[in-house]
């Protein structure tokens, strides 16, 4: 969140407050009423997913409203009458969620406030500590990383600085900071706020009804929108396009670094008369946009992204297009149905042939990721999340990923198991030991069990030059991997395989399987094939497209 | 027992899961502090029921799915907007996962639970 510019660098020394009276609270109602009214549709492009609460700015700006008209004509100088008549307004006008937690809140606030005539720094920071215990009660199950969280936060800032200040408004501006800081945090607490690359909007709400009282305490505007700045890592793209609006068919992103500080309020206003969707990121001096456009205006946004700084990478999508196809892993990827009850298996696949190998050998789900592109632990959940069962087996077939697949397994309720598995063939070999109707601990253990019979080499170019286990590597050279260690670099590909072969004990084996790579075509693979045939002709070989980038051959010795 | 047409066969969901789903839906719903059992008599309307069939009643129609749901509300909530969140809860959730239609969900408020009485 980026405070408007005219905040900035404003040091405005306000005198002590030690208490206010029902009249002053009123006065600091409204300001968060017009705060939350300018900020109504920032609130409500916090948006995750179709269900009840779509416009929480609505919805908590007309809550608001309904607490504030019971006040608005009044001359009540207690604050405790204050308090009870607005809550008494909050709750015969909740709407949605975000509403009625609303007005627990304020119920919580007044009760706190009880009859008395002024409200000093001791006594608000009460009827926050009551509005969070009111909050609470009105849930079974409490989920964090919501605006209960934040009524959470704010009242335990409030009694730690309380025990510092006995001004009002100290506390008040340590609240909104703290309101802040939790609003920020929520994706951390609650996935598909992170999976949405937004933060909660209650939560949010919650947050500008107190900062509204701040500001104009402050005496700063209240009349111009705050602006919305995420991380870049925090947005996820992908979720915009499952809602593209009539005639919005490009998704154009851009990514720039700004000339100077950037005006982010002034160029937000630009792009909304371009588009829609409009979302900006920021992460180490960079600025990442995005936006849907109409076909004709595609080219907008890069023009005007290049009035603000240097335009570092244009992405741009066609979204009509798009929307036909099915999601972006799954590439129209058959896996296998589950019954309620069964055992599913999640695969992380580096490539297309190989994803296809594991569906059709009984994966429910396929995950793409592998060496250098590791899926996020929030991919790894999401793809079991919708399984209708809650027995899950993970293949992570690399080991930088087994870390990923163990925290997703720690973030369900879900049964989940992870498996060791290092590499595609340890995964393959695991995959042929499940029946999706056996029991959960004695397949992860027979799945256990198959990652040690099976022998597995990995042939890639080396990238730098180095030297490991006492081999000497050179940029450039064809490099092998038995079972994950580096055992020889060589200058050919039809070595490096012999090499594997012989050092796997190939002669007392059955079968050998070859993966290949993307960057190998068919007839080298053939020629390669046959050398290997002629030289162990007693063992069965098998050859597959892999489709797996940067290793030519994944090869398997069982 | 509603039915899904599958290409490789049916797949049959009994009320208990489809109750499993609407009385989990409705426990998330703020506002909700329990579900209810729909025999009781009134007077105990507000024992808690553990198991979700006792609050919830599933019936088919048209192929469609009608929930109805017992509920205990806390006292201090504005009950109409509780009420719609949990029947807009219940429903995207149902349809979510079982891929039915549910045409009406019902609450019925069988109590309110009194934490603070103001």
């Amino acid at each position: 969140m980026a405070e408007n510019p005219q905040d900035q660098n404003q040091d405005i020394h306000f005198q002590v407050i030690h208490s206010i009276d029902g009249q002053e609270f009123k006065s600091l109602v409204q300001a968060s009423l017009t705060w939350l009214r300018t900020n109504q549709q920032m609130i409500n492009s916090l948006n995750v997913f179709p269900v009840p609460d779509g416009d929480t700015g609505t919805n908590m700006l007309l809550t608001m409203q309904s607490a504030y008209n019971e006040i608005a004509e009044s001359d009540e100088t207690r604050i405790g009458r204050i308090a009870h008549d607005l809550a008494q307004g909050a709750l015969l006008g909740a709407r949605g969620n975000s509403g009625v937690i609303l007005s627990q809140i304020w119920r919580g606030f007044a009760r706190a406030m009880d009859n008395l005539e002024t409200m000093d720094a001791d006594l608000f920071v009460k009827g926050l500590v009551e509005a969070k215990n009111t909050a609470y009660k009105g849930v079974v199950r409490p989920v964090e990383g919501t605006i209960l969280t934040v009524a959470k936060d704010m009242a335990a800032a409030a009694e730690e600085a309380a025990f510092e200040s006995n001004d009002l408004m100290k506390v008040l501006e340590t609240v909104v900071e703290a309101a802040n800081e939790s609003v920020r945090r929520t994706p951390e607490l609650l996935p598909i706020l992170k999976q949405a690359g937004v933060v909660d909007s209650g939560g949010k709400g919650l947050y500008i009804i107190l900062e509204g009282m701040l500001r104009s305490s402050k005496g700063f505007s209240l009349e111009t929108p705050l602006v919305m700045v995420q991380p870049i890592e925090g947005m996820k793209l992908q979720n915009v396009k499952e809602s593209v609006e009539e005639g919005q068919d490009y998704e154009v992103v851009v990514d720039f670094k700004p000339e100077g500080n950037l005006d982010l309020h002034n160029f937000y206003e630009g792009l909304t008369e371009i588009g829609t969707s409009i979302q900006v990121g920021e992460g180490e001096g960079m600025y990442r946009m995005h936006i849907h456009v109409e076909t004709d205006r595609r080219y907008d946004p890069i023009d005007y992204t290049m009035k603000f700084g240097t335009i570092t990478k244009v992405a741009m999508e066609n979204l009509i297009e798009q929307t036909g196809g099915i999601g972006a892993d799954g590439k129209g990827l058959e896996v296998a149905e589950i019954q309620p009850g069964q055992i599913a298996v999640v695969a992380i696949s580096p490539g297309d042939g190989i994803s296809r190998i594991f569906a059709s050998l009984g994966a429910a789900a396929v995950v793409q990721g592998g060496q250098t592109m590791n899926p996020s632990t929030e991919e790894i959940l999401r793809s079991f999340e919708n399984l209708p069962t809650d027995k899950i087996i993970i293949l992570p077939n690399n080991k930088n990923i087994i870390l990923a697949a163990q925290s997703a397994a720690s973030m369900t309720v879900k049964s989940v198991r992870v498996i060791r598995s290092k590499n595609v063939p340890q995964g393959l070999s695991a995959i042929l030991r499940l029946d999706p109707d056996g029991d959960l601990d004695s397949i992860e253990k027979q799945m256990d069990e198959s990652l040690t019979d099976i022998e597995t080499g990995e042939i890639t170019t080396a990238t730098r030059t180095v030297q490991i286990n006492n081999v000497d590597v050179k940029e450039g050279e064809v490099i092998v991997l038995h079972n994950g260690q580096l055992i020889e670099s060589t200058t050919n590909l039809e070595d490096a395989c012999f090499e594997f072969l012989s050092c796997a004990g190939t002669t007392e084996r059955e079968r050998i399987t070859i993966f290949y790579g993307a960057n190998i075509d068919r007839p080298k693979v053939n020629e390669i094939a046959d050398l290997i045939r002629s030289k162990y002709p007693k063992q069965e070989l098998e050859i597959h497209e892999g489709g797996q980038p940067f290793y030519q051959f994944i090869i398997s010795v069982e | 027992m509603a039915e899904l047409n599958k290409s490789l066969g049916n797949i049959y969901m009994s009320h208990y899961a489809l109750a499993t789903i609407a009385s989990e839906s409705a426990l998330e719903s703020y506002g909700v502090v329990g579900i209810s059992g729909k025999n009781v008599v009134n007077g105990i309307a507000k024992v808690l029921v553990k198991d979700p069939t006792l609050g919830v009643n599933i019936e088919f129609e048209n192929e469609n799915l009608i929930i109805d749901i017992f509920v205990i509300i806390e006292y201090g909530t504005r009950v109409q907007s509780v009420a719609n969140s949990v029947s807009e809860n219940i429903k995207y959730q149902v349809e979510k996962s079982t891929g039915l239609t549910v045409s009406q969900v019902n609450v019925h408020v069988r109590g309110l639970r009194i934490s603070y009485t103001d």
